[in-house]
């Protein structure tokens, strides 16, 4: 019967071996067994035999030569440094073979040139320095190639123009730093390239030319000095990452022949500047993340990008805003312009998706009536450390998902609270010119307040519960920063810096209760009594 | 080097409640689930549904693979091996192949 466990010794299933026969053919399994050689006593009709995790230095010529139906040949982990021309003779029907964690210093010569139904071949994990011209010859059906972690310091590009079916392909974890032209040419079924944490300092214009069916190239962790032009000639490339490189300017049109990209991830690089229109015409990039620009005074054209949902661009030097950027980015869900030198708005109105804005620390000074009218779906806007001195009255009018408003740490001396029902997290210390009482009514679902004055926390923190402690939900004096309170109340947050509290706290029971506790800052403590307010 | 003698084979460093800590150079941390435990194994290649990801810093782990009806992997996204009966196109796996492609039944691949 199919799946029957064979014994250890039985015909077929060598010493203390564990064996499975499914039909006609068995599966052996005599890893960790500190082997020093092959079994013998292998059945023919062994398809699947796992000799990993041994103690294997040689593979005599000829040992498998009888296994005509294997199909997966597991040898990773033991102590092989050298591999003969005939080791694998007779593996007609291999399929995948595992030789990662050995100590091989170069790729066997001939050992795969029969292997012509191979398709996984793991090399990983060895010593490899050397890929000498022809050693892939014969490997027509090889799907996925595994050279990581090893001690090569080229990209061999001889050896690889033996691989036709290649589709998959890491390089990563090794010595390289050039990658010539042509160095991939042949290999135009290619989908998956990974050349992360090399040395590369340096690519030819031309170096990926042929690959027409890359979809995702992994330049991460390198040394690159220059945006990677050669990525132009990449028409199906779908992810790119370059992070982590030394990369200081993004080109004018860098990416003009890339109109498939979804992802591109470049952060830590010491950009400076970035081509006005380096990132137009990606109809199909989700996500555009720029830290740190320094040399970036204008808002990039983004003409042709339509499905942006998440932009960052912080750090940089940007003045302001085209009047049409909501026109080019109408699925926008997450704008973060935060630490730059705005210092007016164009109305956001035509961002409908749009659930988050950041736009602190920037120059803004006011806030017009159409800024944010009708957005449906905005969460949080955080505008804090600006210079906001007007609020026209109806700016947050229309914003019935807005939850968390931050204004702290601006000029505000009044603020219209028409349309703030739905608030929970309220933030406007720092305005030391608003002296206005905030009537509970108009802030029904409020939780989290942080205000400019203690008596200003009196209509938000019952009588009694007023004293020593925190305002509301206690714990911590005046004072203490929103976060550190918060973290005391809502048990473990997440690291993540941007999935922070915010998140976390959106889960809570939206139906505002009666009179639910507010956490107020700060708090009307023994010398701040609120009873002459009453 | 081995490690301490209570640790499975391949580790470094472990813990009696949470097995493997630290595996040796080159292997591969699984975490394998014991009902609300995770166990910590050192593999030479990691099990079905997942692949391996290295990293210079040795701390390599078995990541679960993102595809749909997809037994083994390259990364995250890219399918070697698809669920029986489906076939296997630039990584991804397929009930039948995308329009315009060619079906090649003795590889199952489109």
């Amino acid at each position: 019967s199919s799946g029957d466990r064979g014994a250890a010794g039985r015909a077929g299933c060598p010493g203390r071996c564990r064996c499975e026969v499914d039909g006609l053919l068995h599966r052996v399994d005599c890893s960790d067994l500190g082997l020093r050689e092959i079994p013998s006593n292998l059945s023919v009709f062994t398809s699947y035999l796992d000799l990993s995790m041994n103690n294997l230095t040689v593979l005599s010529s000829g040992a498998l030569s009888n296994l005509h139906f294997l199909e997966e040949l597991r040898l990773a982990g033991n102590d092989l440094s050298f591999i003969p021309r005939g080791a694998f003779t007779g593996l007609y029907n291999l399929k995948v073979l595992m030789l990662q964690n050995n100590q091989l210093m170069s790729v066997p010569v001939e050992a795969f040139s029969k292997l012509h139904n191979l398709q996984s071949l793991r090399l990983d994990a060895n010593q490899i320095s050397s890929v000498p011209i022809g050693c892939f010859s014969g490997l027509r059906s090889l799907r996925h190639l595994w050279l990581d972690d090893n001690s090569l310091t080229e990209v061999p590009a001889e050896a690889l123009s033996e691989l036709p079916a290649l589709q998959a392909m890491t390089l990563a974890l090794n010595h390289i730093s050039h990658v010539p032209d042509h160095a991939f040419s042949k290999l135009g079924r290619l989908v998956v390239l990974h050349l992360n944490n090399n040395r590369i300092v340096s690519m030819g214009t031309n170096c990926f030319h042929g690959l027409h069916s890359l979809e995702t190239l992994d330049l991460n962790y390198n040394s690159l000095v220059e945006f990677p032009t050669a990525v132009r000639s990449l028409s199906h490339l779908k992810e790119l990452g370059f992070h982590s490189n030394n990369i200081q300017s993004i080109p004018e049109h860098a990416f003009t022949g890339t109109p498939s990209l979804i992802t591109i991830f470049f952060y830590d690089n010491p950009i400076q500047s970035v081509g006005r229109s380096a990132f137009q015409h990606l109809p199909e990039l989700r996500t555009l993340s720029l830290n740190g620009a320094a040399d970036l005074t204008e808002f990039p054209d983004l003409t042709g990008t339509k499905s942006l949902e998440s932009l960052t661009i912080t750090g940089a030097r940007i003045t302001s805003l085209p009047s049409s950027v909501c026109e080019q980015l109408p699925n926008l869900q997450l704008l973060d312009l935060s630490y730059n030198q705005i210092q007016t708005l164009p109305s956001f109105s035509g961002c409908e998706s749009v659930q988050k804005i950041d736009l602190h620390h920037n120059e803004i000074e006011e806030l017009e009536e159409n800024t944010f009218h009708g957005l449906m779906s905005l969460r949080a806007l955080d505008l804090s450390w600006n210079r906001l001195s007007s609020v026209k009255p109806n700016c947050f009018s229309a914003l019935p998902a807005l939850t968390k408003l931050d204004l702290s740490s601006n000029q505000l001396s009044s603020l219209p609270l028409i349309g703030l029902q739905s608030l929970t997290h309220l933030r406007l210390a720092g305005n030391t010119k608003l002296m206005q009482l905030l009537p509970r009514e108009n802030l029904p679902r409020v939780r989290v307040m942080e205000l400019p004055y203690a008596f200003q926390c009196c209509a938000f923190v019952s009588c009694e519960r007023r004293g020593g402690g925190g305002g509301g939900g206690g714990g911590g004096g005046g004072g203490a920063s929103w976060e550190r309170e918060e973290a005391a109340e809502t048990s473990v947050l997440s690291s993540q810096a941007d999935q922070d509290w915010e998140d976390f706290l959106m889960e809570f029971d939206d139906e505002p209760k009666l009179q639910h506790s507010v956490h107020c800052s700060p708090a009307p403590g023994p010398f701040r009594p609120c009873l002459h307010l009453l | 080097t081995e490690g301490p003698p209570s640790c499975p084979k391949g580790c470094e460093r472990c813990s009696e409640y949470n097995g493997c800590i630290k595996c040796r150079p080159k292997l591969f941390i699984f975490l394998e689930r014991n009902d609300i435990r995770q166990i910590g194994v050192c593999l030479a290649s990691c099990p079905m549904g997942y692949f391996g990801m290295r990293n210079p810093e040795g701390n390599n782990r078995c990541t679960q693979c993102k595809i749909d009806n997809c037994e083994a992997c390259f990364n995250r996204n890219f399918c070697t091996k698809c669920k029986e009966g489906l076939y296997s196109h630039s990584g991804r796996c397929y009930v039948s192949c995308p329009p315009g492609q060619r079906t090649a039944n003795e590889t199952m691949e489109c």
